[in-house]
């Protein structure tokens, strides 16, 4: 029996869920659930004031409690998909970037009406590029599913006029929920932030640098 | 994104125009179209902007314009054929590609993405990828020509093309079976001839502008939704890869703001214009000369900054077009501006009128203090602007274990995941060794609003030793370090904050303002340091020395004795010490403010700040004493002249001080004119009574020394009362100086530090106010009482000084409001005065 059994055969299906929910959000903020506290009883999860954070043994668990069998076909599939995704979380990450930043390295305060259009245009790019990995992905891991409605609702939020929902770190923006997918798959394949940069790296520089550019 | 109407090369028919109109059927020749008047209504800002390249004599590319509205007869093949057959001017096809490109009346984002590549098919592929060399990006462009067609002309399903894209990763396997995917699922295979390919994507610009998507981003920029489009069709280069590509160059460097062609280029047929992966514009294979010179020709042409976009190849580079910067920086528009004036293309006034006071304040934004002596422990990327100092935490957990010390502290970490975002929040800065200014971490430090340096990559960081090391230096956990995420430099230990000093062009700038300007700038200023700075940045003289800032700290006890004295002799005592101290600060003050006026505020004291706590009292008489003294409400309790009818001696005391320290400075030959300002009047009486103490303490003077200290005596009007009162209070004052945060707070009847915090946001968010009132003067209320004293105060003594001290003192508007109701100056903070130059001009020149 693996020490990942040993922890986890005692927890319940809602305490397993929220170890792993938690550990793929990172924090949560609030009353804490009943199988929250369970989490705290057993040392994965500590409070710090209003927020509750997974212990790093925590982050282990979760990663082993959701890995993907090494070597099998389904991890081989959704490695081809995160190739697929990692080009896009690069283009996502600048075009946030766009949003918040402008590229003479002032800050974005929403009153430019066009230049906000010109990123949000470019956001479709991204999001129907995603949807169809997304589609795949599901296929073979189920919980992938919950992304897709959650980037569109972040989605639904900006068009309606709420800036904050394209990359804010404190509202289940669009940045945010992408983090939450992106930290799921990492931990899916058992694999490091760093393996992950490094393999996005080399992923962008293969594809050279043939994103076309508007005319006006 | 082209900005043509704000600057003079928007306006093509005015400017150009001698070129015989090319009628060329329904098309227009690039750079012909100025002669018939046509503008974006016809042209599309594309088109306008060939006019103004080809008036410049820069040159393009190969092409012409399907006007605004003509944009469907493209859609016909015997149209398009036409149109190819006028931009390859009669060269062989088999050796062209053409590229088409939309844009529309005005500047608009959302436009169709440029088509490349029309032309290509599977009988010349071989051709031009030998041409180019590289086969994989020729195939890679031609997929995304092939997709776009796909999708909306030939109505492939999207699902169909999503599942080829994510199957077939090799670029040329992948427009192979998207051709394939055309035949077998679209309406039509994409077809090989030019002329018919050109028609369907003259179709998916149209299909594309008419898509929901489309749609929304002209909603979200206020555009009607029927805007119709220009087409342009340019020739497209082949060549081998080394020796073909396209760049930016930009005209200005944003940190000095003056002229400096820069930029970058990438190989190939590369779309991009990021810098990321690209080189820099000095080793242009071509050499970057033609570049420099056309960045120059159009900066010169616009009068502002602009960034050029180009390609080139051995026969030299082609302008694909330029963009006006619509929000240079602060630097730049300084730096524009002045050279713009001083070669006299546009005037004094224009170039004032470019700067807002903003920039000003930019311009003088905090900053390290740099001396060259500290440690520079790590350079990295500048991600999020701001700067902090703190203490080091190497993991989320620490971050947030320290800070609730209430330590600063600074997230060092070699990256950050979501279970990061705690100790983000927790902490005042972030610094990472990985990723760049697009990192994860750098997008939720810019959304939470900390500064952040990252990609630090010469950081070796040890969570489980507690050390960070970087080159030779090394810091561990809970040292100090200084993060600068403007510059992207982290140093070891605190560094000191300064406010930037002026630039020479804006001090240029701020020259002229004063030639213009009506209002005076005065500074708030209660000691010789701050008087120093404020001269520096051009305060004509002191509007404001509040001398009870001279008595926090160590002096609080001078002003105790003289609260807490039970007797008139203890209370004398108590005041020769207090005049004793004054005279030394006096006398620093005076002499920093040279023969300038200088406004001295009498004592302003809200007991509750002066009184010592409770538990503080040495005897018990004192300390029951000091309850006695408590107030409900010190901001309108015994304080400012109703603290000196209350002690006799007070202000008597300060007048001696002050006067002697003149008299000190005067024997040095300085001699500041002197301006006694009495607080918190609300009756005439109260004002007649202080002023008799002050003049026969100066008569006082006068018969010990036999020298007549020159001043004049003035008041505050920071109540209502005093406003409606004023022209008899000018029988006393020869001067009234508005306290408008006091009077703002009794005209709306409220008290700031209590309610501004609760109440401000919701009343602004409901639109019950636009600006707080303690930011931007209010001008119905409180702008109608100083309308009203003025006329009141002017009436009854004409040469009566007018003026206003506090904040509003550095507010544009507010200024702007000062300007309009006659008052000679406003006052302000010293670090805020080269913004109230400026604001006082405008004020001048919008009246």
């Amino acid at each position: 029996m693996s020490d990942t059994e040993d922890q986890t055969q005692d927890m319940s299906e809602p305490v397993r869920n929220a170890l792993v929910e938690l550990v793929i959000r990172g924090m949560y903020r609030g009353e804490p659930s009943a199988a929250q506290a369970a989490l705290v009883e057993r040392g994965l999860a500590l409070v710090k004031g209003p927020l509750l954070m997974p212990t790093l043994q925590a982050a282990a668990l979760a990663g082993s409690l959701v890995r993907t069998p090494a070597g099998g076909d389904v991890e081989a599939r959704v490695r081809r998909l995160l190739e697929a995704f990692l080009p896009i979380n690069r283009t996502l990450r600048e075009l946030c970037t766009a949003w918040q930043i402008r590229p003479d390295g002032s800050v974005n305060d929403h009153s430019d009406a066009m230049y906000d259009a010109g990123v949000r245009d470019r956001l479709d790019d991204v999001h129907d590029s995603t949807v169809p990995v997304l589609d795949r992905l599901t296929a073979v891991l189920p919980s992938i599913g919950e992304y897709a409605p959650r980037l569109q609702a972040a989605l639904d939020r900006l068009d309606s006029g709420e800036t904050a929902w394209l990359a804010s770190p404190l509202l289940e923006s669009y940045h945010t929920v992408w983090m939450h997918l992106h930290q799921e798959l990492l931990m899916r394949l058992g694999m490091t932030r760093k393996e992950d940069e490094e393999l996005e790296a080399a992923l962008v520089a293969g594809q050279a640098a043939l994103v076309p550019r508007q005319a006006g | 994104m082209y900005a043509y109407q704000e600057s003079p090369v928007t306006a093509p028919e005015e400017h150009l125009g001698s070129n015989p109109p090319e009628k060329l059927g329904d098309f227009i020749a690039f750079g012909t179209g100025s002669a018939t008047g046509p503008s974006g209504s016809v042209l599309g800002t594309r088109g306008v902007e060939m006019e103004a390249l080809v008036q410049l004599g820069l040159p393009i590319r190969q092409g012409i314009t399907v006007p605004v509205g003509s944009a469907e007869r493209l859609t016909e093949e015997r149209s398009a054929a036409e149109a190819i057959s006028l931009v390859s001017d009669g060269l062989p096809l088999a050796t062209h590609l053409f590229r088409l490109s939309a844009s529309a009346p005005v500047a608009v984002a959302g436009l169709p993405p440029e088509l490349l590549c029309l032309g290509l098919s599977l009988d010349n592929f071989e051709q031009h990828a030998e041409t180019l060399g590289r086969p994989d990006e020729l195939g890679a462009v031609w997929a995304g020509t092939i997709r776009a067609v796909a999708e909306h002309a030939l109505a492939v399903p999207a699902a169909a093309i999503s599942g080829v894209v994510l199957d077939v990763v090799d670029s040329i396997a992948q427009a192979q079976a998207l051709l394939d995917l055309c035949s077998a699922e679209g309406r039509a295979p994409y077809p090989s001839g030019v002329a018919e390919q050109l028609a369907l994507a003259a179709r998916v610009m149209l299909t594309r502008w008419a898509s929901p998507r489309a749609q929304r981003a002209r909603r979200a920029q206020g555009m009607a939704s029927d805007l119709a489009l220009a087409l342009h069709l340019e020739d497209q280069l082949i060549h081998s890869w080394e020796q073909m590509g396209r760049g930016i160059a930009v005209s200005r460097d944003s940190e000095t703001g003056y002229f400096s062609p820069h930029g970058h280029f990438h190989s190939g047929l590369a779309q991009s214009t990021t810098a990321e992966g690209g080189h820099v514009l000095a080793v242009l294979p071509i050499g970057s000369d033609e570049v420099s010179a056309a960045v120059r020709a159009l900066e010169t042409a616009s009068r502002t900054a602009v960034e050029v976009d180009f390609e080139y190849s051995p026969a030299g580079v082609r302008v694909i077009g330029f963009q006006a910067d619509r929000r240079p920086t602060a630097r730049t528009t300084v730096a524009l501006s002045v050279e713009l004036a001083e070669q006299g293309v546009i005037d004094r006034t224009a170039a004032l009128a470019a700067i807002s006071p903003d920039a000003v304040s930019e311009l003088l934004h905090a900053r390290f203090r740099l001396t060259g002596s500290e440690r520079l422990l790590v350079r990295g990327l500048p991600a999020s602007p701001g700067a902090a100092i703190g203490r080091v935490a190497l993991t989320s957990e620490r971050v947030v274990e320290l800070a609730q010390t209430g330590a600063p502290v600074i997230l060092v970490a070699s990256e950050t995941t979501p279970a990061d975002l705690p100790g983000m929040l927790a902490a005042q800065a972030i610094v990472t060794s990985r990723g760049g200014s697009a990192s994860h971490a750098a997008v939720v430090a810019r959304g939470i609003g900390r500064p952040a340096v990252c990609g630090a990559g010469d950081l070796n960081i040890n969570p489980a030793t507690g050390e960070v090391r970087a080159g030779q230096w090394s810091v561990r956990e809970g040292d100090t370090i200084s993060v600068d995420g403007w510059t992207g430099a982290v140093y070891a230990g605190t560094i000191a904050i300064r406010q930037t000093e002026p630039t020479p062009e804006l001090r240029t700038v701020l020259g002229w303002a004063d030639d213009v300007r009506r209002l005076g700038v005065r500074a708030n200023a209660d000691t010789g340091q701050q008087t120093e700075v404020a001269i520096s940045l051009g305060a004509e003289g002191i509007g404001l020395c509040r001398t009870e800032h001279q008595f926090l700290g160590d002096r609080l006890p001078l002003i105790q004795h003289v609260l807490l004295a039970g007797d008139s002799d203890t209370e004398r005592t108590a005041l020769v010490a207090l005049a004793a101290a004054q005279r030394e600060d006096f006398r620093t003050l005076l002499r920093a403010v040279g023969d300038r006026p200088v406004t001295v505020r009498l004592l302003d004291a809200p007991l509750h700040e002066f009184l010592p706590h409770h538990a503080e009292h040495a005897n018990p008489a004192d300390a029951e004493l000091a309850r006695s003294l408590r107030e409900e409400n010190p901001m309108m309790g015994v304080r400012g002249v109703r603290l000196a009818v209350l002690h006799e001696g007070l202000y008597p005391a300060q007048v001696q001080a002050l006067f002697t320290a003149w008299l000190d400075v005067a024997a040095e030959g300085i001699r500041p004119q002197l301006e006694v300002m009495v607080p918190l009047v609300s009756m005439v009486e109260e004002l007649s009574f202080v002023t008799a103490l002050i003049r026969r303490e100066a008569a006082a003077i006068t018969e010990r020394t036999g020298v007549t200290v020159p001043y004049r005596v003035g008041t505050m009007v920071e109540t209502p009362r005093a406003a409606l009162l004023a022209g008899r209070l000018v029988e006393e004052a020869e001067f009234l100086s508005f306290g408008t945060n006091d009077l703002s707070q009794l005209t709306f009847g409220l008290s700031r530090d209590d309610v501004e915090r609760r109440m401000l946001a919701p009343y602004l968010e409901q639109g019950l106010l636009t600006a707080s009132p303690f930011v931007s003067l209010d001008p119905d209320g409180v702008g109608e009482l100083i309308s009203l004293a003025v006329t009141r105060a002017r009436a009854a003594r004409p040469d009566v000084k007018l003026g206003l001290c506090g904040e509003h003192g550095a507010d544009p508007s507010s200024i702007a409001l000062c300007d309009r109701l006659g008052l000679d100056y406003v006052s302000c903070s010293p670090q805020r005065i080269p913004i109230a130059r400026l604001a006082a001009a405008h004020a001048t020149m919008g009246s």
